[in-house]
């Protein structure tokens, strides 16, 4: 009784603290294998089976949409991991018909995979993917000056594309007067009624997704160039009113 | 849609697609920097469970209001929308009016051509039956289809005789009495089932002796000091409850030319027609008739 109390108690804290939630998924590693493992009807292995990966973010999805009212959490969490496990293996039997890379071919040992022209550049995806490193982590150390994570980002960003809607035409706003984002880097604090004047986008909804504003406005500025890239739609088609 | 690889966390990673939104997935041996294209999306919260007696009532009132719904709507669907009876009103253009169980009609359908040109631009529905049958009657006055000693005949299909006598004499007395003084026309009521069941060949003969049911009423009424026999017959009706005046129900004009056969067996005023209405067998009209007499 005692026992279950004390991890309702441990979910009540992982719903406040990402630290806690990764501190509990650690804990409870071994009740999330053994869910995949009646599921697969085997031992998951670690690194290899996605069952395992999709049986963890169930459970951190039963962390998040845990009450008391929904009985024992353990009890709960099993239900999400394997309604998950479940809705995982509907989706990829849809892609069944796809051939493998590693269907054998021919009588020899060749596989698929082997005999098609690969013309990606390892090397240079390699380096892309380091420049993509370095920048996402020199973005992560200039959150941190601002109390924000990228899991807290996740968590703030808008549900509702007219929210979504909203925040673009902000920052549209913000990168045409460079001067707010400057402002931004120095002061270290959203120029949210400059925003919301300029914009037109209202200053409760700004005041709500702030450290998404943050987290974007941050991109805006020079040194991100790659991020930038990659997100091609945000201001795409945006006009301020 | 392709995302990037934001954060790698041992239960999940944070992706970031093209249009700014930050996600958290499954990890799937995922490395921070890499563009993944198909993750597996953490699903958002699921909203917080009532108390299971407040889904207990809410689902009780939601079942009893669907069944309170379920049983107005039968009986609405019973009461007004379904049809119950008809009406084919027959002058030379036939029309069927199809009623529903308050005697309002639901539906108009000419069954002959000249039906279908008196209906044309005419919309009946959710009228009263007689308040049709007044209007179809003046638009086929105004067509030309009815003119001055015509004849209407109403043939009314229902479920039951009470409401076949209902109907009969509804029609006849409230009819006559909004053609009084305007035109001199005859009005025949018939049975329909019975009428379709046998006697084609006799038709009116057979009418005469049906309609007299709705009218059974009204031939209590007679008035003794106008008679139609003889000479002075003006083929007026002498049904108080049908007006005397132009419109002359059929039930009144066969009751001339029947065969009566009184109490008395002094009289005998229509001897040659031996297939019309025995009065013998109609109690409710002997006294009357020998009365007459």
């Amino acid at each position: 009784m005692s026992d279950e109390h004390k991890i309702i108690q441990q979910v009540y804290r992982a719903k406040e603290n990402i630290q806690e939630a990764d501190w509990l998924i650690g804990t409870y590693m071994p009740f999330i294998k053994a869910e995949t493992a009646k599921y697969l009807k085997r031992p998951p292995i670690e690194g290899h089976d996605d069952e395992l990966s999709i049986a963890m973010i169930a459970f951190h999805e039963a962390i998040n949409g845990y009450s008391r009212a929904r009985g024992a959490f353990l009890k709960y969490a099993s239900m999400l991991i394997r309604s998950r496990l479940i809705d995982y293996s509907r989706k990829e039997r849809r892609h069944s018909h796809v051939i493998s890379l590693d269907a054998p071919v021919g009588e020899e040992d060749t596989v698929f995979g082997e005999i098609l022209a690969d013309e990606k550049d390892f090397h240079e995806e390699a380096a892309s993917r380091d420049a993509t490193r370095a920048e996402i982590e020199e973005l992560t150390q200039q959150m941190k000056v601002f109390d924000v994570s990228l899991s807290d980002v996740a968590d703030n960003c808008p549900k509702q594309q007219r929210t979504l809607a909203a925040c673009r035409r902000a920052l549209q706003y913000a990168s045409e007067n460079t001067e707010l984002l400057e402002e931004l880097l120095r002061t270290k604090r959203l120029p949210i009624g400059r925003l919301s004047a300029g914009s037109g986008v209202e200053r409760k909804t700004l005041e709500r997704h702030r450290k998404y504003m943050i987290a974007l406005m941050l991109i805006y500025t020079n040194g991100f160039e790659i991020i930038r890239g990659h997100l091609k739609q945000v201001l795409k088609g945006v006009a301020i009113r | 849609m392709s995302y990037m690889v934001m954060e790698c966390h041992p239960g999940y990673v944070i992706l970031l697609d093209e249009a700014g939104r930050f996600f958290k997935a499954a990890n799937l041996q995922y490395e921070v920097g890499q563009t993944v294209y198909d993750p597996i999306l953490m699903k958002d919260k699921a909203k917080e469970q009532r108390h299971p007696a407040v889904k207990w009532i809410c689902s009780g009132t939601a079942a009893i209001a669907a069944c309170f719904l379920l049983f107005f709507g039968f009986s609405y669907y019973r009461d007004y929308i379904q049809p119950y009876s008809s009406i084919y009103l027959t002058i030379n253009p036939e029309v069927q009016m199809n009623l529903n169980r308050q005697g309002t009609v639901v539906e108009l359908v000419g069954t002959n051509d000249d039906g279908k040109r008196l209906l044309d631009g005419y919309d009946g529905k959710g009228k009263d039956k007689i308040t049709v049958a007044d209007e179809l009657i003046d638009r086929a006055i105004e067509m030309g289809f009815l003119s001055e000693g015509g004849q209407i005949s109403f043939s009314i299909d229902s479920p039951d005789d009470v409401l076949f006598q209902e109907y009969g004499v509804e029609l006849r007395t409230k009819v006559a009495e909004y053609l009084d003084g305007r035109i001199t026309i005859t009005l025949e009521i018939f049975d329909y089932q019975n009428s379709q069941a046998g006697n084609e060949q006799d038709t009116s003969a057979a009418s005469s002796a049906q309609s007299t049911q709705p009218n059974a009423d009204a031939s209590n009424t007679t008035d003794y000091d106008d008679t139609d026999y003889g000479s002075d017959n003006n083929n007026v009706s002498s049904n108080p409850k049908a007006p005397s005046g132009n419109a002359t129900s059929r039930i009144e004009a066969s009751a001339n030319n029947s065969t009566t056969d009184y109490h008395d067996g002094d009289t005998d005023y229509a001897p040659q027609d031996e297939e019309d209405t025995n009065y013998e067998e109609d109690d409710d009209d002997d006294d009357e008739q020998n009365d007459d007499d």
